[in-house]
């Protein structure tokens, strides 16, 4: 037996549900949130469509952790400190001392939240499109495609795994108290961009003209909670310095 | 009302790809999802896709194996069309952006699939599909087509054989609205969901394929269903052919190669359906692991290999089955993976009834036939979806807005269709879905006999009776998931029904068809397309014939 104690809202209140089910080999707690949509409560609701850590749709808070309900196992969090009544959004789980069984799922941080465990997403996404998140590229390519390294691929390879899930920004600190900061995915965005051989250069200092600023690369603390959380290992802050290097390379020019 | 010339209904692969080739026409497109864009099952494709690109391929050789590989039920004018523009939509994913892997000297890398007979399929290591998208996704964001998050389409109007719109639902407050149009294009993905263990996002329930069937188009060669031989045990999660390809083996419980008795020339490398049924075979007569799976070794591959060209597999292992590849062998068994049939449409997406396109996993042009070659889906998308954005976008151009009386008229029918679905009492969706699914596996899954079929056919039957008095009890505004998932299994009744008749009357086996009753192919009275049109509440079925140019149909061995 777990019990899910979820948290739910609507328009006019906000109250904490607690739901106990039987617990099944690997069970993942998107699975355990289908159960009790499907067998014990209809109106609950959350967002999903993979189940398999690559849409990044189920992004949420379990035991005050950002992170994909798809990815996380019952017998894991279930064995965690809920960290029930902090204010504070943590990076990792943390084994609780003794026999817990509950696990404290809540929707994702510095998001607003429409109902339940869904949260406006819009704000996010129309963060991440500011930078004009795009290759510009001239409508004919080269004969035989354009050619790329494998080492620059490497490179980018890191920035290009992000899925938008918003779990970074859900645990930044900046993001937390600003809410025209731009986002750790962004700003890694920027910089898979940036390093792209195919980006023309115009557009590439465009962006970085835009990212230079106290909402862009200036205003991250670098405490790496963006990366720690991160379910696909793209490291946010390493982006942002070396974005912030490449705008302190061209001013020296 | 909202209205647009042309509105795509789907935002995977093929629906981003028709709605940008429509706009670079300078059409006023948009597109409508029920999940943003890039959360489309598309962004879940591992392995690759196909284009002739290599030095010594040729698109001819593509056509060839992938004919070959439909067990000569493909359309061959329309294979000639995916092979011969394969390069060409490759390139330009490649100058949009996408992460192809490289090989040395910078070109796209390629790596052999399946049923091929060259190294084919180019890949972004094996996270293709996402870099297809994500690409795809950036480019359409630069293009400025209007896109509706969130929001499913729970109707087609029509008006005298002609598609003027759709009815849809807004997840956000669950208000019905009507959207006008000149042209619709279908590009809602497949109905993997149907079928207990399938590899395919939780959110393809084929829905959309019942919303054509629904508005009187036929569907096609639904009976064709691919059974993926290499699906993480549990999860059934997609282990990519690619890791066949890069050199992994398959060992039954005996610790057996087994696949040298099926396919001694091709091994592990042998088209789908053969492996699936391989490793059934293997799990039937007892020769698999206890709970019903084979394994997928690649622990001889070697640490950087496996953490180079296949890490998104390594964490899959790790993070849903708790096995580190490089340690230790997968633990895999067969699942639904792909659907050959869908919505009858041509090679430039058109379906019968004036207006509406259908491209995708949800259409039929007839690339894939009896069976699906690997790498060969995500290019139909791409092909298919840029030729219907252009015809469409062609074809707006002289035809007038239809008038509003059908969107009314269809918007009145669901919203009675609706207000009759709420209620305290009834079924309930889940059971239904459950067994549903249970039963397509059991009776028309990888084997299929007659007495299964009528089996099957029958409980598909009663759950349909059953369907008729599901009912949805909440009545929250915001993200009403019962509602959505209602309206859904009702589709998916309509699906299973089709597949399963189909598979019943098919007396031969082809392809992922495969009958114990009747183990050959008989081209003499099924070299042909199955066609089922909702008469009366019934699929009533018709056939037609198959596109032959130039390969004759032969025995199809590897
Ligand atoms: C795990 C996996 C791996 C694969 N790997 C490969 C591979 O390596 N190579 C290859 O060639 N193929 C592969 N395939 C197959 C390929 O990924 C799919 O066939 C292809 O991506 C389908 O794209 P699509 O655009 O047709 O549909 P999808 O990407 O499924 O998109 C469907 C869209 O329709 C929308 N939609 C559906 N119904 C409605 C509705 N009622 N209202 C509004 N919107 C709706 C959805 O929101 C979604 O945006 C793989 C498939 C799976 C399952
Ligand atoms: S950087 Fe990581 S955590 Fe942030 S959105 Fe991308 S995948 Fe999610
Ligand atoms: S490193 Fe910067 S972007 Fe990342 S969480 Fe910290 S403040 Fe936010
Ligand atoms: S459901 Fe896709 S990431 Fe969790």
């Amino acid at each position: 037996m777990v019990y899910l104690k979820i948290k739910r809202q609507d328009e006019s209140r906000e109250w904490y549900n607690s739901f106990e089910i039987e617990e099944t080999a690997g069970m993942t707690v998107l699975e355990a949130l289908f159960y009790v949509q499907e067998h014990m409560d209809g109106s609950l609701c959350f967002r999903y469509a993979c189940r398999g850590a690559v849409c990044g749709s189920c992004g949420m808070l379990i035991n005050r952790v950002p992170r994909l309900a798809c990815r996380t196992q019952v017998g894991i969090a279930k064995k965690e400190n809920t960290r029930e009544g902090s204010d504070d959004i943590f990076v990792a789980g943390q084994k609780s001392e003794e026999e817990n069984e509950i696990i404290l799922i809540e929707p994702l941080s510095n998001l607003k939240v429409i109902r339940d465990l869904v949260v406006d997403m819009d704000i996010f996404y129309n963060l991440v499109d500011s930078i004009k998140p795009w290759i510009s590229s001239p409508e004919k390519h080269p004969e035989g495609g354009n050619l790329m390294s494998p080492d620059l691929r490497e490179k980018i390879e890191k920035y290009t795994n992000c899925i938008l899930c918003a779990c970074c920004h859900g645990a930044c600190p900046v993001a937390a108290k600003d809410d025209t900061y731009l986002s750790p995915a962004t700003l890694a965005k920027a910089w898979r961009m940036h390093l792209d051989s195919r980006e023309d250069d115009a557009s590439r200092q465009e962006r970085l003209d835009f990212v230079n600023s106290e909402s862009g690369v200036w205003g991250c603390d670098l405490v790496y909670k963006c990366v720690a959380v991160c379910p696909k290992k793209v490291p946010p802050t390493m982006g942002i310095k070396a974005l912030r290097e490449q705008i302190e390379k061209n001013k020296e020019k | 009302m909202i209205e647009h010339d042309i509105i795509v209904i789907g935002g995977g692969l093929s629906g981003l790809r028709a709605a940008l080739e429509a706009k670079k026409h300078g059409a006023d497109v948009a597109v409508i999802s029920k999940v943003p864009p890039i959360r489309s099952h598309s962004v879940a494709a591992q392995g690759g896709i196909n284009a002739s690109i290599g030095s010594d391929d040729s698109w001819d050789s593509h056509a060839y194996d992938t004919v070959k590989g439909s067990d000569y039920l493909a359309d061959q004018d329309t294979v000639e069309i995916l092979c011969k523009e394969a390069p060409e939509r490759v390139y330009e994913m490649e100058n949009w952006g996408t992460l192809f892997s490289r090989t040395e000297d910078g070109t796209i890398a390629q790596r052999p699939f399946g049923g091929a007979g060259f190294p084919r399929t180019c890949y972004a290591g094996d996270r293709t599909g996402h870099n297809l998208l994500h690409t795809l996704y950036e480019q359409v964001l630069r293009s400025g087509v209007r896109i509706y998050n969130e929001w499913m389409v729970t109707r087609l109007a029509t008006d005298s054989n002609r598609c003027t719109g759709f009815v849809a639902l807004n997840l956000l407050d669950s208000e019905l609205e009507t959207f006008r149009a000149k042209a619709v294009i279908l590009a809602t993905g497949g109905y993997g969901r149907i079928y207990q263990r399938s590899t395919n996002s939780i959110i393809n329930t084929g829905f959309g394929i019942s919303l054509a069937y629904r508005a009187g188009v036929p569907i096609q060669d639904m009976e064709f269903v691919q059974f993926h031989p290499t699906t993480l045990w549990g999860t059934n999660i997609l282990i990519t052919e690619g890791v066949r390809g890069e050199g992994g083996y398959l060992y039954n419980k005996d610790h057996e190669r087994f696949m040298d008795k099926y396919a001694p020339e091709s091994m592990e490398l042998a088209p789908r359906d053969i492996v699936a049924r391989s490793i059934q075979t293997e799990i039937d007569e007892g020769r698999g692991f206890p709970g019903g799976y084979v394994q997928l070794d690649i622990t001889h591959l070697g640490k950087e290999l496996i953490n180079e060209r296949l890490s998104g597999i390594r964490q899959i292992c790790i993070d849903f089955a708790g096995v580190d590849p490089i340690k230790e062998p997968i633990p895999v068994q067969p699942g639904h993976h792909y659907s050959m049939g869908g919505i009858s449409s041509s090679k430039d997406g058109l379906t019968p009834l004036d207006g509406l396109y259908a491209i995708g996993e949800c259409a039929c042009i007839s690339v894939h036939g009896a069976n699906r070659l690997g790498g060969n889906s995500l290019l139909d998308t791409i092909v298919f979806g840029k030729r219907a954005g252009e015809h469409a976008a062609n074809a707006v151009k002289n035809i007038a807005m239809p008038s509003e009386y059908s969107l009314n008229e269809s918007l009145a029918e669901e919203r009675s269709n609706i207000d009759s679905m709420m209620g305290d009492s009834g079924e309930s969706f889940a059971d239904v879905k459950d067994e549903l699914r249970q039963t397509m596996q059991k009776y028309v899954g990888v084997y299929r006999n007659r007495e299964g079929l009528e089996t099957g056919l029958a409980s598909v039957k009663v759950l349909e009776k059953r369907g008729e008095d599901i009912h949805v009890k909440s009545r929250v505004r915001a993200f009403n998931m019962e509602l959505m998932n209602v309206l859904e299994v009702k589709g998916m009744l309509d699906i299973a029904r089709v597949i399963t008749e189909g598979a019943l009357v098919r007396e031969e086996s082809r392809g992922a068809h495969y009958r114990t009753d009747f183990l050959e192919r008989d081209d003499e009275k099924w070299l042909k397309h199955t066609l089922a049109y909702l008469k009366d509440g019934e699929p009533k079925l018709e056939y037609k014939d198959v596109t032959i140019t130039q390969f004759q149909p032969k025995r199809r061995e590897y």
